[in-house]
């Protein structure tokens, strides 16, 4: 019988994750031929964000790719560098992080929770939304932001006087066109595929923050498998993150091109002096969460891609 | 261990041992269909025993991964937390607790008082008057059970009192009490959204427009036979009469516009919506009305609880159960097996109408729902079936089920109330059942029933 | 001692649905008064964090559902599918119900099990261990913290084998009062304290109907 990987996730089939997922699937059983059979449950059908990560170290499931802002609640809140807005300005900046070795050493201490980091997947940057124009900082006060749930995003929506508010993904749509909360951030492929351009009249490109994912697998389950097989599966899923990145940021892409195309959403972009006011007010930020993060990743991350306030 | 304690007509040993194993023999047949057969098998041989439904469900699962499967069994006992960790479950013990303070507090009698002062002195009178108060409480409680005993217990003294037969009462407030569902807010439509990740807010809306046509139709039986059998009409009340009974009953209505004017106008999540009316219900019940004393409280978080927390322990065994199937990819099987066989829309539908209708002879809505609704879903989905629409036929399904026996809990319900034995009660109801049948088939065909309100919102 | 424990059960299910109502109560009106530029106010509201305010009250309903199901059992709220076994003679009735009293026993007992190891494994054990300086073994990892109110996420967790060992002990009992009786709880759904009254003097309810219908004046409403 062949081995069997059951790769859960919590997003659907055609988002970029879900196409990366189901890509990885058929280079493995490709590669490995047919020794291994990758079965992808998307849709949180068999686990859901609150428990995937507990079901990975059980064993219920073998691999996963979580938003890394999962990771702080295993006890891991080093992965929140990732959180921290305008940490990265750019695609450039932030591989130099996942695909350098800041981001193999945060890989690394998954170890410490019996899980191993195989690849860093790209969902892509922020885009603030709103019923009113955000050119300004000043524009976010008072204003109710949905975030995922995270520490970090909650005191970034502090930094600027905004009320964050958790909500689950499959409610945002409703909250945002009834007013529940005024706004939210997601990179614009989230933004378009769940149609909130709908019901947000101004859309800014602020790239404030990153939205990425860790590929992790059971690491009791990745070293029990022979090594032919483990070489397969690696280099699959190096191509596979190389497709994942791609499909994101052509997704990213598109999806802002769709909004701008339906005409229902206004797009501000932010002039370089604008940006850097954000980015100026938004340092609190990363000034209150340094002791939690760790000082020194932070500042490893710093020096990898030259942040300055 | 449910409220039907019918004694008459037991078997003979010799008839119940032919059936016990007629039983088992066909639970055998279906187990020989592969894993998804060896799991029914198992879940309705369980059931059959009379054991709680979220213990079966919860043994089934048990049993299948410890014997036949690799998923580690620790899995089970998180899934028993992390079944309910989701706030919109949250809104269904707020909407209980909201119900049972309208339940105490004297909202139902207000409402029963504005609805007879409206439509009283038509044809069927009180029997009418029943109609619109259902509806009208079906718009602040989400059970179903829970309106016919606010509105039933006033009600239907009141009405043999006032020379109405016993069974002309008893069939108008058991079928209007199933409005509790369809008009919302409504703790089945939450729990359909649970199951299939649907939107509450939007299940609402849609819930609406059907609702009040069930209203008007149930409405219209109640009238027809009143005029045909010359029932008693109250005395026409006047303006000022009428503004009276408005005004009284107004902090009841208000609450229709707190839960259902908070959601759609974003001031809550519907879940929030929820643990507003509940602390909204408690101040009128306790400050307004004053029908309820301080000492009360207690005891309504109580029974409220214990309603919840039963609700609860099937949803998280019921949450098991549909990971289980998703993690032997039955739906899937069952959904590429449909479309393999040139399942279009319209079988599919009356399918699943037999399939929910049958099960709603030996259960309840919540767990049919949460049974069934993982495995339909999906095949569903692939046919194209908006899920809105189908969540609202389901509901439609279920508020029928409710209302026949040998299960059904407003009919149970009403013959607590009336002291009528439950095969009265099914004649009793028979007019209203026949016409609820009627409107689940145009529901179910006829999507832009429930679609067209939540569209012009702007809620698909 | 019985009674302690049923009352103990009581109030920790009483206390944990309303302690959650008033917290999403606090947690909207905080929301609502955040949003209004009011100048001192709002300052002073941003400053307040109530995100933590969804998480406890999903803690607490699962708590309640947990010990709520054990209660459950004593109140016999818990339905099942009965049309086939009311049918079956009295004799063979018992059994069955017995067996799914057993049934009943034998599910809580293992979820109990399974729940204490999952409980122990994710990261109970490297608490406890850590707690008293004792050896933590190589393969030991710490537990994982809640999101928002990154308690330990074990000790939440705690609520599956307390709930399903009491619940256990539950149907014991009533299994063990079943089987010397022939008596189970029973639950009323058409059972409503203090509409009690109205119901029992329908008569007296009518009369006073019959007398106020739409012209009564008590500053109590319409019929009672
Ligand atoms: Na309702
Ligand atoms: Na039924």
């Amino acid at each position: 019988a062949p081995i069997i990987i059951k790769f859960s996730h919590v997003v659907a089939n055609d988002t970029p994750k879900g196409q990366a997922a189901n890509y990885f699937k058929k280079l493995a059983e490709e590669r490995t031929k047919g020794r291994v059979k990758v079965e992808v449950y998307p849709n949180s059908q068999l686990f859901k964000d609150k428990e995937e990560m507990e079901a990975l170290q059980m064993g219920s499931v073998q691999m996963l790719a979580p938003s890394l802002a999962k990771f702080a609640p295993l006890g891991l809140k080093e992965f929140e560098v990732f959180d921290l807005p305008f940490i990265f300005d750019d695609y450039s900046e932030l591989h130099k992080v996942t695909q350098g070795p800041v981001g193999a050493k945060l890989l690394k201490k998954l170890e410490t929770k019996g899980l191993i980091g195989l690849a860093y997947w790209d969902n892509g940057f922020k885009v603030m939304s709103a019923n009113k124009p955000l050119k300004n900082v000043t524009d976010m006060r008072g204003l109710k932001m949905r975030i995922q749930s995270s520490k970090v995003l909650d005191s970034q929506m502090r930094s600027v006087g905004a009320i964050p508010q958790v909500l689950a993904f499959s409610e945002v749509y409703q909250a945002l066109q009834t007013g529940v909360v005024d706004g939210t951030e997601n990179p614009p492929s989230n933004l378009y595929t769940q149609k909130m351009h709908e019901v947000q009249k101004y859309v800014t490109m602020s790239n404030h923050g990153y939205l990425g994912y860790a590929v992790l697998v059971n690491k009791k389950f990745w070293m029990g498998l022979p090594a032919d097989i483990r070489a397969a599966l690696e280099s699959s899923m190096k191509d596979a993150t190389v497709f994942a990145n791609s499909v994101a940021k052509k997704d990213n892409d598109e999806a802002m091109a769709g909004v701008k195309k339906s005409g229902k959403s206004q797009i501000i972009t932010l002039t370089p002096a604008e940006r850097a006011a954000w980015k100026k007010a938004m340092d609190k930020t990363h000034k209150e969460n340094m002791g939690r993060i760790g000082a020194d990743i932070v500042k490893e991350v710093y020096a990898a891609t030259g942040y300055k306030p | 261990m449910s409220a039907s304690t019918a004694t008459q007509g037991l078997m003979t040993p010799k008839k119940a041992a032919i059936w016990v194993v007629a039983i088992i023999l066909s639970l055998f047949a279906i187990a020989s269909f592969g894993n998804a057969g060896i799991v029914f098998a198992l879940l309705i041989g369980l059931m059959l025993t009379g054991m709680p439904i979220s213990i079966s469900l919860g043994l089934t699962v048990l049993t299948f991964l410890f014997f036949m499967s690799q998923v580690p069994v620790e899995t089970v006992a998180m899934k028993l937390f992390t079944g309910i960790e989701k706030f919109e479950i949250m809104a269904i013990p707020f909407f209980i607790l909201a119900g049972n303070f309208l339940t105490h507090g004297g909202v139902a009698k207000r409402m029963i008082n504005f609805a007879t002062a409206m439509v009283g002195h038509w044809h069927g009178g009180l029997g009418l008057a029943g109609v619109m108060a259902c509806a009208l409480f079906a718009a602040v409680s989400g059970s179903s059970p829970a309106t016919v005993v606010a509105i039933g217990s006033i009600l239907l003294p009141a009405m043999v009192k006032a020379g109405f037969p016993k069974n002309f009462g008893a069939g108008v407030i058991s079928t209007s009490g199933s409005l509790g569902i369809l008009i919302p807010p409504s703790i089945v439509m939450v729990i359909y959204a649970v199951a299939t990740n649907s939107s509450v807010g939007a299940l609402f809306m849609a819930g609406i427009i059907p609702g009040l046509m069930l209203a008007t139709l149930l409405g219209s039986v109640a009238w027809y036979r009143a005029r045909k059998f010359n029932y008693p009409r109250m005395p026409k009340a006047t303006m000022k009469e009428r503004l009276k009974a408005f005004k009284e009953s107004i902090w009841g209505l208000l609450l229709i516009v707190i839960v259902l004017g908070g959601i759609y106008s974003g001031m809550f999540t519907p879940t929030e919506a929820a643990a507003m009316s509940a602390v909204y219900a408690f101040f009128v019940a306790v400050f307004v009305y004053k029908d309820m004393t301080f000492k009360g409280i207690p005891k309504v978080l109580l029974d409220s609880a214990n309603m919840s927390a039963m609700l609860l322990y099937i949803i998280t065994n019921a949450v098991l159960f549909s990971y289980l199937m998703t993690s032997e990819q039955i739906p899937q099987i069952m959904a590429d097996w449909m479309i393999a066989h040139n399942f279009g829309v319209i079988a599919f539908l009356a399918v699943t109408n037999v399939l929910l209708l049958l099960a709603g002879n030996v259960m309840e809505p919540s767990s049919i729902i949460l049974i069934l609704a993982p495995i339909l879903f999906p095949v569903a989905m692939k046919l194209g079936i908006d899920p809105i629409h189908f969540g609202i036929l389901i509901t439609v399904n279920m508020e029928v089920g409710m209302c026949h026996p040998p299960v059904g809990l407003n009919l149970y319900v009403a013959s607590g109330i009336t002291k009528m034995g439950i095969t009265e009660l099914t004649v009793a109801v028979l007019p209203w059942l026949i016409a609820m049948v009627g409107f689940m088939l145009l529901v179910t065909y006829v999507p832009e029933i429930s679609l067209w309100l939540p569209r012009l919102m702007g809620y698909l | 001692m019985m009674k302690y424990l049923d009352r103990l059960e009581e109030i920790i299910i009483t206390f944990l649905i309303g302690a959650a109502t008033l917290v999403i109560f606090a947690a909207v009106v905080h929301r609502y008064l955040s949003g209004l530029p009011i100048p001192g106010l709002q300052d002073w509201l941003l400053g307040i964090n109530m995100a933590w305010a969804q998480e406890l009250c999903i803690y607490m309903f699962v708590w309640m559902a947990k010990f709520g199901a054990a209660y459950g059992v004593r109140t016999g709220i818990h339905v099942g599918v009965d049309v086939l076994i009311n049918k079956l003679p009295p004799k063979w009735r018992k059994t069955s119900v017995l067996l799914g009293l057993l049934s009943g026993v034998l599910f809580t007992a293992i979820i109990g099990t399974l729940g204490a190891r999952f409980v122990w494994e994710n990261g109970m054990h490297y608490a406890v261990y850590n707690k008293f300086g004792l050896l933590i073994p190589e393969d030991l990892y710490e537990g994982p913290i809640t999101p928002d109110l990154e308690w330990p996420t074990w000790a939440v967790y705690l609520a599956i084998p307390l709930g399903s060992f009491l619940m256990c002990f539950r149907f014991l009992q009533v299994a063990w009062t079943f089987g010397r009786t022939g008596e189970l709880p029973h639950h009323d759904h058409s059972h409503v304290d203090g509409l009690d009254d109205e119901v029992m003097d329908a008569t007296e309810a009518l009369e006073e109907y019959e007398a106020h219908k739409f012209d009564q004046q008590t500053d109590n409403g319409g019929v009672k």
